[in-house]
């Protein structure tokens, strides 16, 4: 066990729980609960969903694929980062405009209230779900090669942590652990890779060339590999990875943490820098891992892998470049990282079964913010159990499909749900609902039968449906059902719905009637 | 409620060019991965940078400019006219 790491992990679990306790402090209302208050400044909420994204799977996985196939890496970073624009284009200000807390908010604006906010928060629980247990799982195994630890006490810790920062001091502390996270990572991937290039003296070509020497692949590591095989699954990868980080409900939770569009606008901007940024770092750090470690018997097993597995690319890389000092502050910086994710995605999932479920579907009738806000709490401690439980059930699963599941129900139920209701006047509840639903139906079945799960976890010889990908299908699906549904819907509520369209678009452009909004 | 019709259109005008942008960079570079593997996998002359490597690096630049395009623009042309409703 590497005592540096041991420590500044536990100077992290201090400074993050006095935040807490700091928070806790200032919470009497749903809105200090939900949004913070929605005092958060464009740059803060911009370092906080760079956070959001910066998870330990990305910094450790697209750096170990960089690692092993080289410029597949890039394909990835690249899909999660083009996400960002079209959230700033199409979603960031309206959402702010329309919403309070949820994104079923602006789903619902001028929808019949409870199937769409059922429908919503199914969509978020759903999404919440998957990448929760996947960071939980990952969380489990990185500390036990890391720290030591017994897997599921590893899951005890995160989850216990996760429900004392999100339950005391909801979005107040979840921002700020995730702040300062998003600090802590972006200054140690910056130094291992100023580290390894400077042993290049920061030429680029050299850097390169001696990669290609070392890697068995040789020069195929600077083109497309394995990664994408056809062009289907190319195309349906992209539009899953497009248009979901516009349908994470963890993400989209953090415009309402800002003071208007503005600071919404600027947030993205900020966010896309940093993340940008942060994914040009995986690339070297995959590359510098590539020529350092990579034929370095110090960090192989016998059968000449790496010792852990390839995700531990940058964690070994760290210790090549920096000692035993980096190894123990990225091996702190990678835990601190999980717990500052699986934070957020219980807020976003508590929040959906709070204000959406509990607060507007079954007690709509006798409106009680104090009630809420308890609901909330409560929901907050149950989805932290529920994830050590999923976390500790799944340990020996395959759960490589399940950020990928959840990006597709992102991008084929909550997204077009969004994206219509904003911008599309003919929509009208029936056909969201069940457009909707339909949709969310279709993406999972299609994962089932995939590759993915039919042949990597039920064992099946051959997929029914041949895609890994599900997205190009799931959505154009969506889009087809809700919009048909909504074009032959001829009931008094389409009337209804159709006409709240005027007003509802005026106050999404102009951001007139926010301050009325956020009293009420 | 006030006429907002000047607004949709600069709007229209600000974001559909920036979308079309990132939406066909993006596709073009998808493209490329599924039918075109071996050319992005060709080396500037004598160096091991690839043309991939350059154009995913530029597909980074290209969508950190557009969120700033939009963001200056919106300053100059958008708020204005919001204000002007507003007022």
């Amino acid at each position: 066990m590497n005592t540096i790491a041991v420590s500044l992990f536990l100077l992290f679990v201090l400074v993050t729980l006095y935040i807490t306790y700091w928070a806790a402090k200032q919470i009497s209302s749903r809105d200090s609960f939900y949004t913070a208050g929605g005092n958060i400044s464009g740059f803060q909420n911009g370092l906080a969903i760079s956070g959001d994204f910066m998870s330990a799977a990305s910094f450790l996985g697209i750096s170990g694929l960089v690692f092993a196939t080289g410029f597949d890496g890039l394909i990835y970073s690249i899909g999660f980062l083009v996400g960002w624009p079209i959230v700033l284009l199409l979603i960031a200000e309206p959402l702010r405009n329309l919403g309070k807390y949820t994104f079923a908010d602006v789903a619902s604006y001028r929808l019949q209230q409870k199937p769409i906010r059922t429908l919503s928060a199914l969509g978020s629980l759903a999404t919440v779900s998957l990448y929760l247990i996947a960071q939980m799982v990952g969380a489990g195994k990185l500390i036990q090669i890391l720290f030591g630890l017994p897997y599921d006490l590893a899951v005890y810790i995160v989850g216990g942590l996760m429900i004392l920062y999100v339950t005391f001091g909801g979005m107040i502390a979840t921002t700020w652990v995730q702040i300062i996270k998003a600090v802590l990572l972006l200054f140690g991937a910056t130094v291992i890779s100023i580290l390894v290039l400077y042993q290049f003296n920061f030429n680029l070509n050299l850097f390169f060339s001696t990669a290609v020497n070392n890697h068995e692949l040789g020069s195929k590591i600077l083109n497309p590999g394995g990664l994408i095989k056809d062009p289907i699954s190319a195309i349906s990868l992209g539009l899953a990875l497009m248009f979901g980080t516009a349908g994470l409900p963890h993400i989209l939770m953090r415009f309402f943490t800002v003071k208007d569009s503005i600071q919404a606008r600027k947030s993205v901007v900020y966010a896309t820098g940093f993340i940008g940024y942060f994914y040009i770092l995986t690339f070297i750090i995959g590359f510098g891992a590539i020529i350092l470690i990579g034929s370095n018997t110090d960090y192989l097993n016998p059968e000449g892998g790496l010792i852990g597995n390839n995700n531990m690319a940058a964690i070994h890389l760290a210790h090549a470049v920096g000692g035993d000092v980096l190894l123990g502050f990225i091996s702190a910086v990678a835990f601190a990282t999980i717990l500052a994710v699986v934070s957020g995605l219980t807020l976003a999932g508590a929040s959906a079964i709070s204000h959406d479920i509990y607060a507007n579907v079954i007690n709509s009738s006798n409106k009680n913010e104090k009630k809420e806000l308890l609901v909330s709490r409560l929901a907050t401690i149950f989805l932290g159990i529920l994830a050590i439980f999923l976390g500790i059930i799944f340990e020996k699963q395959n759960i490589a499909f399940m950020v990928g599941l959840a990006f597709a129900i992102a991008a084929s139920t909550n997204f077009p749900i969004i994206f219509l209701s904003m911008f599309w006047k003919n929509l009208t509840t029936s056909g969201a609902f069940f457009g909707g639903l339909i949709g969310l139906l279709v993406t999972i079945a299609l994962v089932i039968l995939s590759p993915v799960i039919w042949v990597d976890v039920f064992n099946f010889s051959e997929a029914i449906f041949p895609y890994k990908y599900p997205a190009l299908f799931s959505m154009t699906t969506t889009f087809f059902f809700v919009i048909c549904i909504s074009l032959s819907d001829r009931s008094n509520q389409a009337i209804k719905d159709k006409k709240g369209f005027q007003e509802q678009f005026y106050r999404s452009i102009t951001g007139i009637g926010i301050e009325e909004g956020k009293k009420h | 409620m006030k006429d907002i019709s000047n607004l949709i259109s600069i709007k229209k005008q600000i974001i559909l060019p920036l979308l079309f942008t990132i939406i066909f960079s993006y596709f073009l570079f998808i493209i490329f991965i599924a039918y075109f593997p071996e050319l992005l996998g060709k080396q500037l002359a004598n160096s091991s940078i690839s043309y991939g490597i350059i154009f995913g690096f530029l597909l980074i630049l290209i969508i950190f400019i557009v969120t700033l395009v939009y963001v200056f623009l919106s300053n100059k042309y958008i708020e204005p006219e919001i204000k002007k409703i507003a007022s």
